[in-house]
Order: structure tokens, then C-alpha cells, then sequence
């Protein structure tokens, strides 16, 4: 039986048609500049952590994620970089680490654990840091935090 | 204090309830087609009348204070309206429906009736909230729609105490404000933080919780000059006007799953429930707002089997960030680190003796589907309120009993 016909876009035809993107605010910074800015925080970041100053490298990344379509290279960097941190802070600090966060930045690391656990091949390498780190946020943050990640169109 | 009032209605979910006037009736529907009355005989609640038009899910059901009719609307795109007549041939009141003429091509969410009732709203799932008014030439109600700008299912409305506002929480992750301004009905509303000139339709304002998610409830403060609205991110956002259009959002995260349903209890009050199964009571003003305590408080609440908080499980944390310690985390962190459990089994003995139960320790054992207000106190704030939820009951609350609660344990200590 033919069933192609089961893949034609019928939602095309739809005047009222709900995009994706009708869904939240989308970023006011265009593309290239996203993708400089975290070019430019990755660097931040590094220098921070050889200060070893793990708070401040984590609140700088966290500050305005890339979000939306069209940035992949810039979600890819921060995601990277976030990890970096997550690998170099000492189990010890990661829940006063946590606690000084404020609960926009325990959100959005929230979406980067879950966005690193979906990672191809990720959860042999950094599986039980970010499980580590998941831990300790929903201590600190409540499931609500979780439902947030969930619930937030703005995916990073 | 007062402990809540617990009433298993039913086995089976209450997808909403609305109390008759006096508070002697309650109109549930046990997750069918049929809207049920009940009427309270001292502490138990009998079936008395069954208004069977419906042939879908009934979904909300709205009694009007003041007119003493019921409105219920169902997934079968339709809705009526109830009112009491004598039946010709026995005399004895009976409840006749009405036909609405909603035209709309998808199923009836929510109603609620305006504060003169005059009106009512009905929101649909075809991304419009239908007005309606009584025809009085043809003895029916019709319907004026609500359509634009919304882009999906409308899930709840409120109105604004002047009558013409209305609120609507819909699933495209906005909270809106609109008019509902029928010519032939409404006088011309006086100018109000929302606007000036209010035609039908017109758009007061627009507003989403920075996470977003679908908003399930949106309310009006007793004023009229506040909205609230409770969205899936887990949070309930408060809206202050402003004539400029630069509204002041203030978002109060949860650390808990989201709420469904929200009402204002006072101008700085708010009482919140949902998924969590407990409700809890928001305080706070222009500087900001905070979660200040659950009504359901497990120390002072009886519990529905076994009278005392069970041994061995932790106090549920009220406000914090509790689900980590519920007995359902608690069962499954059994079976993981113990190995082997009887699967189905509503109780099992674990190696110390203490009893895991399914049974999580709010008084609610599953969401709550709807809070209403259930009595006023002088200065017209809302003392008491409703909760019914999905496991069946329907549970009278004293709002302040939170507060009331931590007094009385603190009052407890200096006795000692």
C-alpha cells in the first residue's frame, strides 16, 4: 500500500498555522553576534579557570545562552564549555556552587545537563559528572527546575 | 485551627466542582458525560440529581450565585444552561437545560459566568472564547466569539469584577485580557488600568512567564487592577498594569511540579494547586511575592488512614523543595538500593520494620483539578476554599490554617 501520502505537509495549507518560533521571544542578537559573544565568553571562561575562579566562569557562561534556530555552532561552543567547568569543579564545591547561582542560571544549567546527557556518546566520557551535577541542582532547585527545562521553548 | 474538611466524593477523578450558593449543594462531574449534584447531610454527600445532556466529557461547570443556575460545558462543543423549574405534573423543582449556541468546531474547555451574570464565557478548543447572552426573542443563548490574536486551545478564563473584562490562560503559552463588552447587555464600563475605549475584542494585554508554557489558570484579583496566572514552567506570574503598556510582570518560580488552578484570596493573596497536590498560599505585594506556607500542613492535618504521620517517613517540607522525600521516591530508592519488591502491592515491610506506603502524605493523593473560594470573611476576603482533584475528593481548606498552623506548633513549645 502506498503511504506517502502519510508525509505530505498538510499543515502548510493551514492560514492559522502555529510556528514553533510564535512560541517565545526570539533572540534580539543576530547569528554572528551570538556566535562571537560565546567565542568570546568560552575565552572568559578558560582564563577564569586557570584563576581558578569556577564561580565566576560558571555565571558568565550561563548569562544569555545562544537560543533559537540558526546558532548551532555558538549552542555547541557553550555546551562545551559548560561541561569544562562542570569537569574541573571539585565535587566538594558543586553545591555551594550551586546554591550561589541565581534560579534563571540554575535553569539554564539545568538545560545544558540535559542537553549533555542527550549527547551521542557523551555518557561514557562525562556521564557521572553531569549525573553528579543533576543531583545536587534538583536538591537545590526542586523538580519545578526540571519542569522548566522541559517546559522552556527556548532550548539551548 | 481548623483541619480541611475531607469528602471522598467518588473512586474515580473529579474533573471539577462548583458549590450551589448556600454551600448545601455541590455540582461535580465524576470524569463523564453527566454533571452530578450532591447534597451535604451533615458530614456525608449524597447523590441527589443527576443533569444528563451531555453526550462528552463534561469539562467545567460554573453555579451562579445569584441566579441559581448552572452552566456546564463539555467536550461535545456544546454547553447549557440549567435552571430550576416545578415539574408540571409532581411540582417538585427539577433542573432544565437550555441550549447554547456556541458554534465552535472544537470541544468546550471552561466556563464561568460574569459577576452580574448576565453573560458568560465559554473557552474552546477552537482557539476562541465564545460571549454569551441570553436571546430572549428565540429563548436561547448565543454566542459572540473571542478569536483573535489567540493561536491555540484556550484553557481557562476569568472575569473582571466591572463584567466587561475577561482573562483568558491559553496553550500557546499567553495570558490575555480582552473585552467582552456585549452592546445590548453591558453598560459602558467605566476606565480601568486595562484601558479606556473597550469595544468587543479588544486586546488589554498580553503576557507569558519567561519560561513559558501553557498557562492552566488565570485569575483577577478582587480588585479587577491584578492578574495572576499559573503556567506549566512551575511558576505563577502576577501582572501589574500599567496605563503606558509597560506592565510589570512578577514571576515566582516553584520548586515543584506546576499548578493548574489559582485563585486570589485577598489583594495579596493568591492560593495555588496542581500537580504537587497540596494547595499553597502565595503572599506578597508590588515589591514582590513568595510561596509562604501549604495549607496542607502534615503536622497539624489528620491523615486519611491512620490518623498520625506515618513513622519512619521524614515531615514532608512544606515549602521546599519536598519531592526528594516523598514515599513514592522513597519506594522506588527502596527498591533500588534493596532490590526486590512486590510490584502492586500497596503496602510491603521493608528490613526495619517501617512501612512503605504508596500513599503519598498530602491529603490530596493526585492533582488537584480546581480551587474555588468556599467562604468569605468580612471584609471580603476569601477565608475558606475548595479543592477537588483527580483521586476523587473534594476537601474544604482554611486558608489562613497555614499560618494558623506554624502558631499553634510554636504556641506548642512555650507550653512545654
Amino acid at each position: 500500500m502506498d503511504t506517502a501520502f502519510r508525509k505530505i505537509d498538510i499543515d502548510q495549507y493551514d492560514e492559522d498555522l502555529l510556528l514553533e518560533t510564535d512560541l517565545y521571544d526570539p533572540d534580539p542578537r543576530d547569528p554572528s553576534t551570538v556566535l562571537s559573544d560565546a567565542k568570546q565568553k568560552a575565552a572568559a571562561v578558560r582564563s577564569a579557570l586557570a584563576k581558578g575562579d569556577n564561580h565566576g566562569a560558571l555565571l558568565t557562561i550561563l548569562d544569555q545562552p545562544p537560543y533559537g534556530p540558526g546558532v548551532d555552532e555558538a549552542k555547541n561552543l557553550t555546551l562545551q564549555t559548560v561541561v569544562l567547568i562542570l569537569n574541573s569543579t571539585k565535587s566538594t564545591d558543586v553545591q555551594p556552587l550551586i546554591k550561589s547561582l541565581d534560579s534563571t542560571a540554575q535553569d539554564t544549567l539545568m538545560k545544558y545537563l540535559y542537553k549533555g546527557m542527550g549527547m551521542p556518546g557523551w555518557g561514557e566520557v562525562s556521564g557521572s559528572v553531569l549525573l553528579g551535577w543533576h543531583e545536587k541542582l534538583t536538591e537545590v532547585a526542586g523538580t519545578g527546575c526540571i519542569v522548566r527545562v522541559m517546559t522552556d521553548r527556548r532550548t539551548v | 485551627m481548623a483541619a480541611p474538611q475531607v469528602f471522598p466524593i467518588a473512586q474515580v477523578p473529579l474533573t471539577t466542582h462548583a458549590f450551589s450558593p448556600d454551600r448545601s449543594q455541590v455540582a461535580v462531574s465524576l470524569n463523564n458525560n453527566d454533571a452530578q449534584i450532591y447534597t451535604r447531610h451533615g458530614q456525608e454527600w449524597t447523590l441527589t440529581e443527576t443533569l444528563s445532556e451531555h453526550d462528552k466529557l463534561i469539562t467545567s461547570i460554573d453555579w451562579a450565585p445569584q441566579s441559581n443556575r448552572i452552566v456546564t460545558a463539555s467536550q461535545d462543543r456544546n454547553a447549557y444552561v440549567w435552571s430550576q423549574s416545578p415539574d408540571p405534573s409532581t411540582g417538585q423543582l427539577v433542573w432544565k437545560p437550555t441550549l447554547v449556541l456556541l458554534r465552535i468546531n472544537r470541544a468546550a474547555t471552561y466556563v464561568r459566568w460574569s459577576p452580574r451574570e448576565d453573560k458568560f464565557a465559554v473557552a474552546s478548543g477552537a482557539r476562541a472564547i465564545c460571549i454569551c447572552s441570553f436571546d430572549e426573542e428565540n429563548n436561547w443563548w448565543v454566542a459572540r466569539l473571542i478569536k483573535k490574536p489567540i493561536r491555540s486551545t484556550v484553557l481557562s478564563v476569568d472575569w473582571h469584577p466591572n463584567n466587561v473584562l475577561l482573562a483568558a490562560g491559553s496553550a500557546d503559552m499567553k495570558a490575555r485580557v480582552f473585552s467582552a463588552y456585549i452592546k445590548d447587555v453591558d453598560k459602558r464600563p467605566l476606565p480601568s488600568v486595562w484601558g479606556e475605549k473597550l469595544p468587543f475584542n479588544t486586546l488589554c494585554g498580553e503576557f507569558a512567564s519567561p519560561s513559558g508554557g501553557w498557562v492552566h489558570s488565570v485569575a483577577f484579583s478582587p480588585s479587577g487592577d491584578l492578574l495572576a496566572f499559573a503556567s506549566h514552567d512551575s511558576s505563577i506570574t502576577v501582572v501589574y498594569p500599567d496605563a503606558s503598556g509597560a506592565h510589570g510582570l512578577i514571576n515566582i518560580k516553584g520548586s515543584t511540579l506546576p499548578y493548574l488552578t489559582l485563585i486570589w484570596t485577598a489583594e495579596d493573596a493568591i492560593v495555588a494547586a496542581g500537580h504537587d497536590c497540596q494547595p499553597v498560599l502565595f503572599k506578597g505585594g508590588p515589591e514582590g511575592w513568595a510561596m509562604t506556607a501549604s495549607l496542607d500542613d502534615a503536622t497539624s492535618t489528620p491523615r486519611s488512614a491512620g490518623g498520625s504521620p506515618k513513622p519512619g517517613v521524614p515531615p514532608r517540607n512544606a515549602g521546599g523543595v519536598g519531592r526528594l522525600n516523598s514515599a513514592a521516591f522513597n519506594t522506588f530508592r527502596n527498591a533500588d538500593t534493596r532490590g526486590g519488591i512486590n510490584p502492586g502491592g500497596p503496602t510491603l515491610a521493608s528490613p526495619g520494620g517501617v512501612g512503605v506506603e504508596s500513599e503519598i502524605m498530602t491529603v490530596h493523593q493526585n492533582t488537584i483539578t480546581a480551587v474555588r473560594p468556599y467562604e468569605h470573611g468580612a471584609n471580603g476576603e476569601v477565608t475558606k476554599v475548595s479543592t477537588t482533584g483527580l483521586d476523587g475528593k473534594l476537601v474544604i481548606w482554611s486558608v489562613n490554617a497555614g499560618a494558623a498552623g506554624l502558631a499553634a506548633r510554636l504556641g506548642g513549645v512555650h507550653l512545654r
